[in-house]
């Protein structure tokens, strides 16, 4: 049974000594800025051999052959393994991977042979000289070919080519569309994007001796990668040990065991030399999986006076050649439509279909990126179509504190009211929006978009501007995805002060470790430099289930600071023993015990632990534990539960400038707001939301990883499109604290959050400029230049002030 | 084959100490400074200048190390990352990074710390829109570019703001 | 894949074309268009690379004769920077070069790679192409070197093809000085500001007398196999008061003679509205009565 969270390291009157809500540099900061951190890449190890993998470069084929003579017979080539040279094990959520590929291909990453050899060059040249015999087969490109009558079987375990379907409902939705005064209905197309962390995916695989297994790996979830890894390369998992060099960033790609592992594995073991496999920036592309795109149908509807009836949500998803994460996201998508927003009637129902392409893992946000946009366009239409202000809308339906969702969630804070008030008033939101009527009016209050002739000739801009809102709702401490969501911490203090937390949770660029010692040095009163923290391997560390869900923060710092406290209450009844106080009269603050309230130091906490080190009654050493679960529940198979012990909350609006001549938008301002319990780290916290407004503008404007026929069109930089530092707008940036009672100080998670809501602000902004919705991302030039030209072709045609792609329907 | 080809002499001046080196002719100074120098520092990101990552000042500019053939830097002075720090201390500009929160991940952060240290040189007050422009080629995914703009522009000569 | 096995840097002319008339020898300026492509297998090493940085008298701005002559193994960020191109002779030029990809990259490559590497997107060809620039095309003859000289319009015969012959190199780009009154503009445009191959990339050069375009030049980035040179919409525009009906004839004549492609950047369609909307914008900057 967890004991409450409380806040007592923080009194008043020492808000100066605190470390929490502080701007705290990141303890790895300086080794990466120097260029001395070294990641997978960096290393090397005495004999170490350089694996490459050949693709399939083909989407549907059976293998016939796989000749290896002339790579074998290559100077310098110590291994070339295929599918008949290894026990294959299948993996994934599906079961439907294996490391090599034996009897076809069904997707053009597909691994089908590997090598390694004594440098890269050599590995790459091998590569070219392994002769694959394939027999193509009919290629499948989308979910509607894969369900058309006589559609080719991509795996035979599942004839109808569709894997998983899921459905869900609360309340009665039949009912919720005879209660609407107003009906909404569009289908929103969510592209694929891939994660593009600058450093490219990698492992080393080295055995010792005895057979033990230690992997070097960028994997986000040690240990249930070491227990899936085990099951794979048969090696029972008390003989592996995992090791995480700093990562060049996760983002959710690194929650798998990814094929290329344990093939890393097995050439490691045929050559009994160490192999590192690292992808080159195409291989990342096109082997990397990407966010799961989503084809979503959403009807909605509302009252006149605003509040929500009804959500019916249709999703099908292309699975592609494989079975990741992607085939699970539609749970979290779930939680937004059937969450965010009072709405007492909900139903939902997806379809996972195959197809030959590329398939799709975890990605920040994890369906609810996808999930939002289709949701907070809709809810901005259901606005324009009542003549409600968009933040009115929110307003009426926000969610409150206490409430539990119809999903079974317990909203136990909740600022989403205080972020739409906050965020709307930052970027100027009722200002805003009367100059945006103002300019519809000059330009004719019917006229939006302007025809050309008619700019031209008055000499009008052609660029206009908007704002647009959206909110975000999101699991804020993990989402009891495995049968335990904990984490394990193990502390010990040495006779100096010096403190080591051994942490199971991972640091993977986000700053979960500087947190971690933020709480510890909080607790135990003893300076940030005092503190290392111990996070990357297992051979040392408790269990955690890995970094995702936004649970870091919440649960791995509830058990170091549960494992601190304990230790300074070990302290403190040391410290009153020998000074003859009670434990209550004293406090640990700056590496001394202090007197309460007074704050005058008595002894050095050093001295208190050597004291009880090397005592003459009793000697102690100060070593603490603790393994934290959170008070949170799986779904059941209704897919109903309180899956997180607290959700996350937050609002963003965008500005932005749309050319109507080119459709090229602009986006000049991001106001966030965002509910996170508390914030331990303002800098790291910070940095979190405007990294994840620089990946939701990407996702919105401009990335996609585009695949035509099955194949990847632009695997690389020149072509896949990130933001740069040109594209960055001004941004606004507030948090909301509602002081979670469960969370660590408070605190709850926010690592997807700041992505989530921000293409849908930019769209609803858009809309707000332009009067044209579009529902499909990315909202590149042209595509935005298209529907601009669609909208002045159907006003022209229809006389009707401008249309959007969504049927409406009023209740007569 | 790999073994036959010749390999050639370079020398050349890595941050302030004389190297020499044999290297392939087609081996790109991003892979000498990486394995044959071990100077790891600079970081591989794309292999075709698209990214950043591997950015080094040679002759006082900065380039992208990959596009950059070893044998044309003969005689040349290169400058890495790990140059810039001096007995352990951390170059203004790192400190900078550090201190403003400009480094998650940290995988961009070499070549972005090479191409602020570029603009400074020649522009010791840069605006906020020449510390963007400067910085246009490096890519990063985790920052957002914010921190990593205000960290430059707390270096401006004239004190700009500490953000 | 063949391995490059010998790197040669000259420090002449003479020189450099003598080792460049070796078979499999080829010459590496910038390198950013090419080190990558040798790096990944998508071109052919050459056994023999000739590295033309060293050599004397490529590199440099220099007025001769009324003409502005620019060493082909100028770095874009130098030309960018160069005073005399930037703010009197060629602003457009320095633009251009200026918009390049990111300043790493603009410090290596040079004005006569990006030429030479021939991309229908060049940056510096359009701005080369309004300013009427000259190619010198330098080799060795029987009779010792000689250099010919190519109008630019004629330089470029297809997507990474142009006329200069094995063992011929790029030496100089020259341009008269442009009469002060001349308006010239260049834009390009892409999905995002840097780090970006031109979508599409519009130059307008125009000298108006009373109203009247007494001479046009027009060029085109990205929409044809080659930096097209804009001759129907020229004629559109020559002899005429620049007028928005005028505009809008010279604009269909754009959208008329350009041969856009549909590839993973953009749509056919949609290059041929973004020339038009670019060449309108520049026109109508150009007229003097217009309203602001």
């Amino acid at each position: 049974m967890p004991e409450p969270a409380s806040d007592v390291a923080v009194e008043p009157g020492t808000e100066k000594k605190t470390l929490i809500g502080k701007r705290i540099p990141k303890l790895d900061a300086p080794e990466k800025a120097t260029g001395l951190a070294r990641y997978l890449e960096d290393l090397k190890l005495p004999r170490m051999l350089y694996g490459k993998i050949l693709f399939a470069g083909r989407p549907h084929a059976r293998i016939l052959d796989i000749d290896t003579s002339a790579a074998k017979a290559m100077s310098g080539v110590r291994a070339v393994i295929t599918a008949s040279d290894i026990e294959l094990v299948p993996f994934g959520y599906g079961r439907d991977n294996t490391a090599l590929k034996k009897d076809k291909v069904t997707c053009v990453r597909d691994e089908v042979a590997a090598v390694a050899a004594d440098t890269p060059q050599i590995a790459a040249q091998a590569i070219e000289r392994i002769r694959v015999t394939y027999e193509d087969l009919p290629v499948v490109t989308s979910p509607e070919e894969a369900l058309a009558d006589g559609a080719p079987i991509i795996h035979s375990k599942v004839p109808d080519n569709t894997p998983f379907r899921y459905d869900y409902s609360h309340g009665d939705v039949e009912r919720g569309i005879r209660e609407s005064d107003v009906i909404v209905e569009d289908t929103y197309c969510l592209q694929r994007v891939a994660h593009c962390c600058l450093g490219t995916s990698g492992i080393i695989a080295d055995f010792d001796a005895q057979g033990r297994l230690t992997v070097h790996s960028l994997t986000q979830v040690p240990f249930l990668y070491k227990h899936d890894l085990s099951r794979i390369v048969g090696i029972a998992p008390e003989k592996i040990r995992i090791i995480q060099p700093p990562i060049g960033g996760g983002f959710g790609s690194k929650l798998d065991v990814h094929p290329f592992e344990p093939i890393c594995v097995f050439l490691a073991r045929k050559t009994s030399r160490p192999v590192r496999l690292v992808f080159t920036r195409e291989e990342e592309f096109l082997a990397t999986p990407t966010r799961q795109p989503m084809v979503i149908h959403l009807k909605s509807g509302a009252r006149k006076d605003g509040t929500f009836t009804f959500r019916d949500v249709g999703m099908t998803l292309d699975n592609g050649g494989h079975t990741s994460w992607g085939a699970t996201t539609p749970w979290i998508s779930m939680r937004t439509f059937s969450s965010l927003y009072r709405v007492p009637h909900v139903r939902q129902h997806v379809d996972v279909i195959y197809t030959n392409n590329i398939y799709a893992c975890a990605f920040r946000g994890y369906g609810n990126p996808q999930a939002t946009f289709a949701l907070e366009s809709q809810v901005d239409q259901l606005a324009a179509e009542l003549g409600m202000d968009p933040l009115e809308i929110r307003l009426r339906n926000a969610n409150q504190p206490g409430e539990t969702t119809g999903q079974g969630m317990v909203l136990s804070t909740c600022g989403l009211k205080e972020c739409l008030e906050t965020a709307a008033r930052n970027a100027g939101w009722k200002e805003k929006q009367s100059a945006v009527s103002g300019q519809r009016s000059a330009l004719g209050a019917t006229a939006k978009p302007p025809d050309r002739q008619s700019s031209i000739a008055n000499h009008q801009s052609s660029v206009v501007r908007g704002i647009g809102m959206a909110c975000l709702f999101h699991v804020g401490g993990g989402a009891k995805i495995y049968r335990s969501d904990g984490c394990g911490t193990m502390l010990k203090l040495d006779d100096f002060g010096g403190v080591t937390v051994l942490t199971g949770s991972s640091e993977i660029g986000q700053g979960s470790e500087t947190v971690i010692a933020q709480m510890v040095a909080q607790e135990l009163g003893l300076p940030l430099k005092n503190i290392q923290v111990i996070n990357n391997d297992t051979s040392l560390t408790p269990w955690d289930v890995g970094v995702h869900a936004s649970r870091t923060t919440f649960v791995a710092g509830n058990s170091a600071f549960r494992a601190a406290r304990e230790a300074r209450g070990k302290l403190l009844n040391a410290a009153a023993a020998r000074l003859k106080k009670k434990p209550e009269e004293l406090d640990l603050v700056e590496g001394n015990v202090v007197e309460r309230p007074s704050g005058e130091p008595l002894e050095s906490i050093g001295k208190i632990i050597r004291g009880l080190h090397f005592g003459r009654a009793r000697n102690e050493l100060i070593m603490t534990t603790h393994f934290y679960e959170p008070p949170s529940t799986p779904p059941d198979e209704k897919h109903m539960g309180n899956i997180s012990p607290c959700y996350a909350f937050g609002t963003h609006v965008a500005e932005v400038e749309v050319d109507l001549d080119t459709g090229v938008v602009k986006v000049l301002k991001m106001c966030a707001a965002h509910d996170v319990g508390r914030v331990i780290n303002r800098l790291g916290i910070e940095g979190q939301v405007e990294g994840g407004i620089a990946q939701g503008i990407g996702y919105c404007l401009c990335e996609e990883l585009k695949v035509e026929a099955a194949r990847v069109l632009n695997p690389t930089f020149t072509d896949y499109k990130l933001v740069t530092t040109t594209d960055l707008p001004e941004l606004n940036i507030s948090f909301v604290e509602t002081r979670d009672p469960a969370g660590p100080y408070g605190a709850k998670g926010i690592g997807e959050s700041p992505l989530i809501p921000v293409a849908p602000a930019i769209a609803n902004a858009v809309f707000n400029a332009t009067g044209v919705r579009i529902t499909e991302l990315p909202l590149t030039p042209e595509r935005v230049l298209m529907k601009l030209n669609q909208a002045r072709a159907d006003r022209a045609t229809s006389g009707d002030s401008p249309s959007t792609d969504a049927k409406r329907r009023k209740k007569g | 084959m790999q073994d036959l080809i010749d390999k050639l002499e370079l020398a050349f001046t890595v941050n302030g100490e004389r190297v020499s080196v044999r290297v392939a002719p087609q081996a790109t100074l991003l892979e000498v400074l990486r394995e044959d120098l071990e100077l790891t520092g600079t970081k591989y990101g794309c292999g075709e200048g698209e990214c950043g990552a591997c950015s080094v000042i040679l002759d006082g500019k900065v380039v992208n190390s990959c596009l950059v053939l070893a044998l044309e830097c003969e005689g040349s002075e290169i400058l890495t990352v790990e140059g810039l720090t001096a007995n352990g201390r951390l170059h203004p500009i790192q400190k900078a990074f550090v201190d403003h929160g400009a480094v998650q991940c940290g995988f961009c952060t070499p070549g972005m710390i090479m191409a602020s240290y570029a603009l400074l040189e020649e522009n010791p007050s840069p605006t906020e829109d020449e510390v963007k422009r400067a910085l246009e080629g490096n890519l990063c995914r985790c920052t957002g570019y914010r921190k990593i703009v205000d960290a430059v522009l707390s270096l401006a000569r004239g004190g700009a703001s500490d953000a | 894949m063949a391995a490059i096995r010998k790197y040669w840097a000259p420090e002449t002319l003479k020189e450099a074309l003598h080792v460049l008339a070796a078979k499999d020898a080829a010459p590496l300026a910038g390198g950013t268009d090419l080190v990558s492509r040798w790096t990944k297998g998508l071109a052919a090493r050459p056994k023999i690379v000739v590295d033309l940085k060293h050599v004397a008298g490529l590199r440099g701005v220099r007025r001769r004769n009324g003409s502005i002559r620019i060493g082909a193994c100028t770095p874009l960020s130098e030309i960018a920077a160069d005073a005399t191109i930037r703010y009197f002779e060629a602003p457009v030029l320095a633009k251009a070069a200026d918009r390049v990809a990111c300043p790493q990259i603009r410090n290596r490559a040079t004005i006569g790679g990006n030429l030479c590497n021939a991309s229908p997107a060049a940056d510096t060809a359009i701005p080369l192409i309004l300013l009427d620039a000259v190619l010198w095309l330098t080799s060795c003859g029987p009779n010792g070197i000689w250099t010919r000289e190519v109008p630019i319009t004629e330089f470029f015969r297809g997507p990474g093809l142009t006329i200069r012959r094995t063992g011929e190199i790029l030496t100089q780009i020259q341009f008269k000085l442009q009469p002060e009154d001349a308006f010239i503009a260049w834009d390009k445009f892409g999905t995002r500001r840097a780090m970006e191959i031109a979508i599409a990339s519009v130059g307008v050069a125009l000298w108006v007398e009373g109203g009247v375009v007494v001479d046009a030049r027009v060029g085109y980035g990205s929409v044809a196999p080659v930096p097209l040179r804009g001759r129907q919409a020229e004629a559109q525009l020559v002899g005429k008061l620049l007028s928005s009906e005028v505009i809008g004839k010279c604009v269909d004549a754009a959208r008329e003679e350009i041969a856009p492609i549909t590839d993973v950047r953009a749509s056919e369609a949609y290059r041929r509205e973004v020339v038009g909307v670019m060449l309108r914008r520049m026109l109508e900057r150009a007229r003097p009565d217009r309203q602001t």
